[in-house]
């Protein structure tokens, strides 16, 4: 284990001042709630925190873990808006439960695989240089490169469609 | 109209608002933190010392026949560090190098400490206990007069966490239509204390307002979102049995700011239940409220701000399993129900026999439209109490201690740490790692946390 020395927790404090409030209003306009947003903020630090001295880029890592801690709410609010989707078609005539259907860009970005939607978010809406997001994702440069544009065509395409 | 990929630049482009931090957040994360890092250094160095152990017990037996060749003398001084540097981190389960020696003592008792019959919890630092003043059997007394203590703390992410009595509902404990027993906070301001009666606070606890249930019991509460829910039930238990021969259960709802309580609407033919010894059970999720009638009958709705959508039948199969007869606080002890997100978790208990019982687990990943057996956690002890993560971790609490499953209840490990005599009667995981437990003799004092996703177990005493 490193130590977590004062000159750490200060620098700790320091980062978190200075990165929190904007990686929460990164984290907010994915997320539904002001709750949420705190709440993966928060997780993300945390984790960064917990292994703070083996870290070359902390900065990196937290946008990494938040990116991360979204895929999963999503995954977990998805799950249960299918599953209440269809318990309002089982129903019938009740007025229980129906869906927004408009489509807008956060989910059709919530749509696109893991493998396309991790560059895009970390490149595009993070602003990490091309670089760093190949170093945190651990793939060449040239593939975080294509996965961008193929990230960009697919939501130009499913855009189109949501207008036909 | 703009074109596609200007909508995706526009989206993009727009100023990242920044939402600053709730007050103390640093000094909880960093205290996670902290906590993470020790767990994963006590859980190296209590790997090392496994293999350490493995080596000593291992290595005499290669070596002594070695030795007896005379081929290889040195083998005996083989060095085990090697062997025992942690490379290959396993987990401990049981290491007693994870566990709190010092809380299998009972806790010294203060005048100020309630004997805990009920805990809520607002974030990972703030939450509160309530119980009766003095001894219970006189706080429930019907003419006993209002008794029960309020207790909170804003440090319960620390190792010192610390209490202060706050206002409480001016109440006296559970007996048949009168009296509180349980508590739930929504946030710093809103909170309520119910079982039977029904008091609500909207300034932390400073003033409590009786709500009129119109002679119904309130039997089970709970509060997500801008909104609370409750279960009110005409029943006619006697005693600290408030929530025992029950026949008609409705669902109420008020604005979590306000007092103004109306009935949830029903899709099919109505709560009356003809099961007069049998409990209902209220779960709430991000975005619906699931409700375990008598019969094994599931309803459901959704959380959407103002509107109240009817509770809708799931499907035409009931539950695996009928909530049978209340506990203590009211809920089931027959089907204990749990849920994270729209995946559902249930214990089916059998008979109690040879101080064990048969608990049965389910799982729905489709609402409770269908149920799936996953396995059964273990048989010692009497299942009390069900808790999900928000990571999907099953959390039971019993009355020989608590079992963890991390795979949807196929498998279960028992956590670690001291346990009270007659295990708990409430569990709950506040985060994925956080959670309370409060234990069946509320005479100890004590409440239980877990910061590692409930493995581990430590008392924390209760009182200002």
């Amino acid at each position: 284990m490193g130590k977590f020395r004062a000159t750490d927790r200060a620098a700790a404090e320091e980062l978190f001042n200075a990165c929190y409030p904007r990686l929460a209003g990164w984290v907010r306009r994915l997320v539904d709630d002001d709750d949420t947003a705190h709440e993966i903020a928060a997780e993300a630090f945390t984790r960064l925190l917990a292994r703070w001295s083996s870290l070359e880029n902390p900065q990196s890592y937290l946008y990494m873990i938040a990116t991360n801690l979204v895929r999963d709410h999503w995954r977990r609010t998805g799950r249960e808006r299918r599953a209440l989707r269809a318990v309002s078609a089982v129903s019938d005539g009740d007025p229980v439960f129906h869906p927004a259907q408009d489509v807008d860009v956060r989910a059709l970005i919530q749509s696109l695989p893991d493998r396309l939607r991790q560059p895009f978010l970390l490149y595009h809406y993070a602003g990490f240089p091309i670089r760093d997001v190949a170093a945190m994702l651990g793939r060449p440069e040239g593939t975080v490169k294509a996965d961008l544009h193929q990230a960009r065509s697919r939501l130009r395409a499913a855009l189109g469609e949501s207008r036909a | 109209m703009p074109e596609p990929h200007d909508e995706v630049d526009t989206w993009l482009n727009v100023q990242v608002k920044p939402l600053l931090p709730p007050p103390d957040t640093f000094e909880r994360v960093s205290g996670q933190a902290r906590r993470r890092r020790l767990r994963r250094a006590v859980l190296s160095a209590a790997s090392a010392l496994a293999v350490a152990a493995l080596a000593a017990v291992v290595i005499p037996r290669v070596a002594f026949p070695m030795q007896e060749t005379g081929r290889h003398a040195s083998a005996a001084h083989v060095s085990p560090t090697p062997a025992a540097s942690p490379q290959h981190p396993t987990p401990v389960a049981s290491s007693p190098s994870t566990i709190d020696a010092s809380t299998a003592r009972p806790l010294p008792a203060t005048r100020s400490d309630p004997p805990p019959l009920s805990v809520t919890f607002v974030g990972t630092s703030t939450g509160w206990v309530m119980g009766p003043a003095g001894a219970a059997r006189q706080c429930d007394r019907p003419a006993a007069p209002a008794c029960m203590v309020l207790q909170r703390t804003d440090s319960a992410n620390t190792s010192a966490t610390s209490w202060r009595t706050v206002g409480a509902p001016p109440a006296r404990g559970p007996s048949g239509p009168s009296g509180v027993s349980q508590v739930r906070f929504l946030n710093l301001s809103d909170g309520w204390a119910f079982g039977p009666e029904l008091w609500a606070t909207h300034d932390g606890g400073q003033t409590w307002a009786r709500i009129d249930t119109g002679g119904l019991r309130v039997t089970a509460l709970e509060a997500m979102g801008d909104r609370v829910y409750s279960v009110w039930a005409r029943c006619t238990g006697k005693g600290p049995a408030f929530a025992s021969h029950c026949t008609h259960f409705f669902v109420y709802s008020s604005s979590a700011s306000s007092d103004a309580w109306s009935p949830i609407p029903v899709t099919s033919s109505g709560l009356n239940i003809p099961h007069v010894h049998s409990a209902a059970s209220l779960v709430l999720t991000g975005t619906s409220v699931y409700l375990l009638l008598p019969g094994g009958h599931l309803f459901a709705s959704t959380l959407t701000g103002a509107s109240l959508p009817p509770l809708a039948p799931l499907g035409p199969v009931p539950a695996p399993c009928q909530p049978g007869p209340a506990q203590p606080s009211g809920q089931p002890s027959g089907a204990l129900l749990a849920a994270s997100g729209s995946d559902l978790a249930l214990v089916c208990t059998g008979p109690q026999a040879g101080g064990g019982q048969r608990k049965t687990v389910y799982t729905s990943s489709q609402a409770g439209q269908a149920w799936h057996r996953t396995g059964t956690a273990p048989s010692p002890g009497t299942a009390t109490s069900l808790a999900e993560s928000s990571s999907g971790t099953l959390v039971l609490a019993t009355s020989v201690g608590i079992q963890v499953s991390t795979d949807g209840g196929a498998t279960w490990t028992a956590a670690r740490g001291a346990r009270p005599a007659g295990g708990f009667a409430y569990v709950g995981m506040t985060t994925a790692t956080q959670g309370v437990a409060v234990p069946a003799d509320p005479s100890r004092r004590a409440i239980w946390f877990t910061h590692d996703g409930g493995s581990t177990w430590t008392a924390s005493r209760v009182g200002a």
